[in-house]
């Protein structure tokens, strides 16, 4: 009986990684065979000069780039609003939030954490209404709103993972602190949370990459078809998830809709790349811990 | 200043403490006084409140919720007896002189040398050189320099349990302490490292005023010079040394208690 039991839960195990490997692989082979015969400077820049389109001196019509800056652009600002505050509020609340307080928090933060996006993009999209009815007539959806509206929307993961990174530190890890003597602060920044850093750092990852793909929140705070490179904070923009989503959608050859593979390989590798800096950085915070 | 053990003046005195966590009593009316002669050890079955009992002495329990303290604890500290709950004692300067190691060695994921040198760079204005004396000072204290000298960068995590509660240990001595709270210093140990850190206990203690945890009885014999029997939260038998000499006292008296 008990034998059994093992042999069924080894058999499903097994069925289960074969499962999820076979679809992961299904998944990269269909984007692949689509994606890469349209991959070249065609795809990325039309018809226009390479060079003059880099530096934004020519309009770029029916091609990737101006979407791979604004979705660049929309990230970085995002993680620049959410980082700090995320991991800041994590860290509060793991060390130094009293209990009842750290209750009622992390329960606000799990409930926004279950937010539907499109809900975060009519936040945006009402906030504007009602800055345009009240103190600024002009306000008008804008790279800003939607890095803002992302940044919440990222928000509560990095709470959440931050708070669960040094909630799961070993029992003894968190007592060499105060049996050295040292201050609750001096524990948290020299000990936890260097110990911690792997887990936070899976967050960010996990942040990053939900910034990058979100269509919900960006269709309605600011993402057009054809806006070009940003012009500015204020100005529209366009990115990658909104147009394979355009693409997909309003294709008109086949052609076109190819492309719209060859941009989710894009936006693939994009995510991959962001995936590799925030662990460079963690590598290169660990290696300054260590050095004495 | 260098630590050392005044003889007959006591340097613990304990009075009516009480300590409870949720409400729920751990140590009940424990009264002690603790002058020099050796090291203290604690015996009891486990529950009894010996953990909760170091914790008093570093105000460890502190850091626990649901903690409730009454009663005094008075400690030796700059040669005086000093009440360690009046608020002109610093919590954190108390713990540095009343240093703690505890059950399972607990090492910082990093290298030998961070684990000793984060503290001592946290804790006290040495310059680097000065560091690095400590810290072979400390090593070799609890003979461990010649099995880490060569590798002082390489992770504390991949060395044997008694090797990485001797490095608890210099951790904590590297802070020189005036006091020693060992708790059950040798329990995931094997017998022949057990030996080895008993040993270095009783040269320490020439230096620290050590009290320690034990689970065994062998041990206790070895390493006492007093003896304290704790259960349900109070202590129910002190002997002294002759107390612990005598060959029928001891085991009579623990066969009650288990
Ligand atoms: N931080 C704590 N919170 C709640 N209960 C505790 C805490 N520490 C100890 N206790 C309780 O106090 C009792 C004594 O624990 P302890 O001092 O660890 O015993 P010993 O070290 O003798 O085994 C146990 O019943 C334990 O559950
Ligand atoms: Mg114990």
């Amino acid at each position: 009986m008990n034998r059994l039991v093992t042999l069924l839960i080894r058999g499903w195990s097994w069925f289960s990684v074969l499962l999820f490997c076979s679809a992961l692989a299904s998944l990269l082979w269909f984007l692949l065979r689509h994606g890469v015969p349209t991959l070249g400077l065609e795809l990325f820049f039309g018809d226009a000069p390479v060079g003059k389109a880099i530096l934004g001196q020519v309009r770029v019509w029916d091609a990737l780039w101006p979407a791979c800056v604004g979705t660049l652009l929309l990230v970085l600002l995002a993680a620049l609003m959410a980082l700090p505050l995320g991991i800041a509020a994590g860290i509060y609340l793991a060390c130094f939030a009293a209990p009842r307080f750290r209750q009622i928090m992390s329960l606000s933060v799990e409930l926004l954490a279950g937010t539907p996006s499109i809900i975060m993009g009519l936040f945006g999209f009402a906030l504007i209404l009602f800055l345009r009815k009240t103190f600024f007539p002009a306000a008008n959806t804008s790279l800003l709103l939607a890095a803002g509206c992302l940044a919440l929307l990222i928000l509560p993961y990095l709470i959440f993972t931050t708070r669960a990174a040094l909630d799961s530190l070993p029992a003894g890890l968190k007592m060499i602190g105060p049996g050295l003597g040292l201050s609750h602060l001096e524990t948290v920044f020299h000990i936890l949370l260097p110990a911690a850093g792997r887990g936070i750092i899976g967050g960010v990852i996990l942040a990053l990459g939900r910034a990058a793909e979100d269509t919900a929140v960006i269709m309605l705070t600011g993402v057009i078809a054809n806006a070009g490179l940003p012009h500015g904070l204020l100005g529209k923009f366009e990115a990658l998830p909104f147009r394979i989503y355009f693409l997909a959608a309003e294709y008109q050859s086949q052609a076109q809709l190819d492309s719209a593979y060859g941009t989710a390989l894009v936006l693939l590798c994009l995510t991959g790349l962001l995936y590799c800096s925030a662990f460079l950085l963690h590598k290169t915070l660990e290696w300054r811990w260590n050095r004495q | 200043m260098e630590p050392t053990v005044t003889a007959d003046k006591p340097f613990c005195l304990i009075a009516d403490l009480h300590v409870a966590f949720h409400g729920r009593p751990v140590l009940k009316a424990i009264d002690l006084s603790l002058d020099s002669g050796g090291i203290t050890v604690l015996l009891g079955p486990s529950g009894s409140g010996k953990t909760t009992l170091l914790r008093a002495l570093n105000r460890l329990n502190e850091d626990f919720p649901g903690h409730l303290r009454s009663g005094r604890i008075q400690l030796r500290l700059a040669g005086e007896l000093q009440e360690i709950h009046q608020p002109e004692i610093s919590v954190t300067a108390l713990r540095r002189q009343v240093g703690m190691v505890f059950q399972t060695p607990n090492v910082l994921p990093t290298s030998i040398q961070r684990n000793l040198l984060l503290p001592l760079k946290l804790v006290t204005d040495l310059d680097r050189e000065e560091r690095e004396a400590r810290i072979e000072e400390v090593l070799r204290e609890v003979h461990l320099w010649s099995e880490v000298k060569e590798r002082l960068k390489e992770s504390a995590t991949i060395l044997s349990g008694g090797q990485q509660q001797r490095l608890c240990l210099a951790r904590t001595l590297a802070l020189k302490p005036h006091y020693l709270l060992l708790d059950e210093p040798t329990a995931s140990l094997d017998f022949k490292t057990s030996r080895a850190i008993e040993d270095l206990l009783l040269e320490l203690q020439e230096n620290y005023r050590i009290i320690a945890v034990s689970h065994s009885l062998r041990q206790a014999r070895k390493i006492a010079g007093r003896i304290i029997v704790m259960k349900d939260g109070e202590i129910v038998h002190q002997l002294d040394r002759e107390g612990i000499a005598c060959p029928e006292t001891l085991p009579q008296l623990l066969e009650e208690l288990f």
